[in-house]
């Protein structure tokens, strides 16, 4: 066997992606449809946006279909694709406040100005198949048309009501009982992570614009860690909206706020039962941390939100107890992003074949050297070495 | 126009009865008046949010949105919609310009566009109305 450096292999690589592609259409199903994905698949699409840092629901559709429902995949390709655009201005900075709920619950206060809404969830549901979805024509269509006319009978369309309330996080600092988080360093504009390099320990901006585009499964990861024991999590759920947010940039003649468009968002914010004592002058508080993210995506955002009331607290020095990974800003910020982290750990896929080989001589000589001690005289020769010292 | 800027409406309505508006304010002008100034192409905005716990602005992602800009009759207009649509985003440039034309020659376009504005305002109600149905009644022990 022979290890060496080699070249060559196009036209099996081209061979294999054919592969991938005969066998996804050779099934005997229709082909997917990019409307389909966007609005059955919703989910899937919302996390290739937000983990791929691009709002474009139709693009991301597209990516879903051809990633096979690979999300890493999915976001990788949408990540991709913005980097072949143009960005022309930043948006008008908006508020989770000016968003258009159809869902909005909060685990801290029962009573909320405006009330609780459910909205389209399914958390409160016995996590039971559906039959009946494998055999879907048609008229199930129609009869989700007449279900909705229903819902908007009960719940009352009324003339300006269209779903902004105020944020409970407001009505704790109005009541000030949460921590006042420091200012973020004077800057111009916000730390962009897509121009400048991270280093620690970072602006605010840069923290949420990291964890904004991070993959779910490793911030819930983090977050649970912090929660479970690993760290000092107590959270409690202020807010949770989902619901369309209104855009506008600047008028490039006048300067006025013009509106672009509604994108599907989701926020949160999360208290720390810790009471916060940064100055034992001042009385406690709570904790509060921010998540947001493009589309449906609940865990997420919650995940985000604890993340950054852990790494605020850490930042401050309020964390009591052990304080984890989670509390480590650079940990969390430099190993949360999927793209980076899948591209890492797929890259060994490829031919490493002269490291490796490298690997072996050195393993050799490891082996011989191993073979020589293990003999007699070795043997003795360690053992007079050993009485010296 | 209610509770909606005349941008919210036309950005946020049907593109094809937005193009037609756009259509009607073009029927006065010959091709040779219209010059695009750049696009309409796909290009990028950067999503800036405020944090709800320390109001700090952040990056939170890119929009892929639409852009057009040009001159109708020597009025530069600007148009820019979410997603991949050049017709809906040309046909805002061509809006923009017209009704910010001295002495407002375009006024036919304002009561067309109350009536989308209308039509939009119901459109949200309802989609909040079924949001509302959802709406949770707590029973106190």
């Amino acid at each position: 066997m022979g290890y060496v450096a080699v070249r060559g292999g196009a036209e099996a690589v081209a061979r294999a992606e054919e592969l991938v592609e005969c066998l996804r259409l050779m099934g005997g199903s229709t082909p997917l449809h990019l409307p389909q994905i966007r609005d059955q698949l919703r989910h899937a699409v919302s996390r290739a946006m937000h983990e791929g840092a691009l709002y474009a629901p139709l693009l991301a559709a597209l990516a879903v279909k051809q990633a096979e429902g690979d999300s890493i995949e999915a976001a990788f390709l949408l990540r991709a694709y913005r980097t072949t655009l143009p960005r022309v201005m930043a948006s008008l900075p908006v508020s989770g406040r000016e968003m258009m709920c159809l869902r909005r619950i909060s685990a801290s206060f029962k009573d909320i100005p405006g009330g609780q809404m459910l909205g389209p969830a399914t958390d409160y549901l016995i996590r039971l198949l559906q039959p009946a979805l494998a055999n879907e024509d048609m008229s199930v269509v129609v009869r989700a048309a007449e279900r909705y006319e229903a819902l908007v009978a009960i719940g009352g369309q009324r003339p300006g009501e269209v779903g902004r309330f105020p944020k409970v996080a407001d009505y704790m600092r109005q009541e000030r009982i949460i921590v006042d988080v420091p200012p973020d360093l004077a800057r111009e504009a916000p730390f962009d992570i897509t121009r400048e390099p991270l280093t620690f320990p970072c602006p605010r901006s840069a923290r949420l614009q990291a964890m904004a585009q991070a993959d779910t499964g490793s911030l819930m990861s983090l977050a649970y860690s912090s929660v479970r024991g690993y760290g000092d999590a107590h959270p409690t759920l202020v807010e949770l909206r989902y619901g369309y947010l209104p855009i506008q940039v600047a008028h490039p003649l006048t300067g006025e706020p013009i509106t672009i468009g509604e994108i599907e968002a989701t926020e949160a914010e999360v208290a720390s039962k810790a009471h916060s004592v940064v100055n034992s002058a001042e009385p406690p508080r709570f904790n509060v941390g921010y998540g947001f993210a493009f589309g449906q995506s609940e865990l997420k955002v919650m995940s985000m939100a604890i993340l950054d009331s852990v790494l605020t607290q850490a930042r401050i020095g309020s964390l009591s107890g052990e304080s984890g990974p989670a509390a480590d800003e650079e940990f969390v910020l430099l190993h949360s992003d999927g793209i980076e982290a899948s591209g890492f750990v797929a890259h060994f896929k490829l031919p490493h074949y002269v490291t490796f080989e490298a690997d072996l001589r050195v393993l050799d000589r490891a082996r011989d050297h191993h073979a020589e001690r293990a003999s007699r005289l070795g043997q003795l020769v360690d053992q007079a070495l050993e009485e010296q010292r | 126009m209610g509770i909606w800027t005349v941008s919210h409406i036309l950005s946020c309505s049907p593109p094809h009865l937005v193009c037609e508006l756009a259509e009607q304010a073009l029927a006065r002008y010959d091709r040779s008046a219209i010059t695009f100034v750049s696009g309409p192409r796909c290009v990028l905005v950067q999503l800036r949010m405020i944090d709800g716990v320390a109001e700090t602005v952040f990056n939170a992602g890119e929009i892929l949105v639409t852009e057009t800009r040009l001159e109708l009759n020597g009025q530069f207009g600007f148009g820019m919609v979410i997603g991949n649509n050049p017709d809906h985003a040309t046909a805002l440039a061509v809006l923009d310009a017209a009704l910010r034309m001295p002495g407002d020659p375009h006024a036919d376009l304002r009561p067309r566009i109350a009536e989308l504005g209308r039509t939009l305002s119901a459109a949200r109600e309802r989609r909040f109305a079924a949001a509302a149905a959802t709406r949770v009644e707590f029973e106190t022990f």
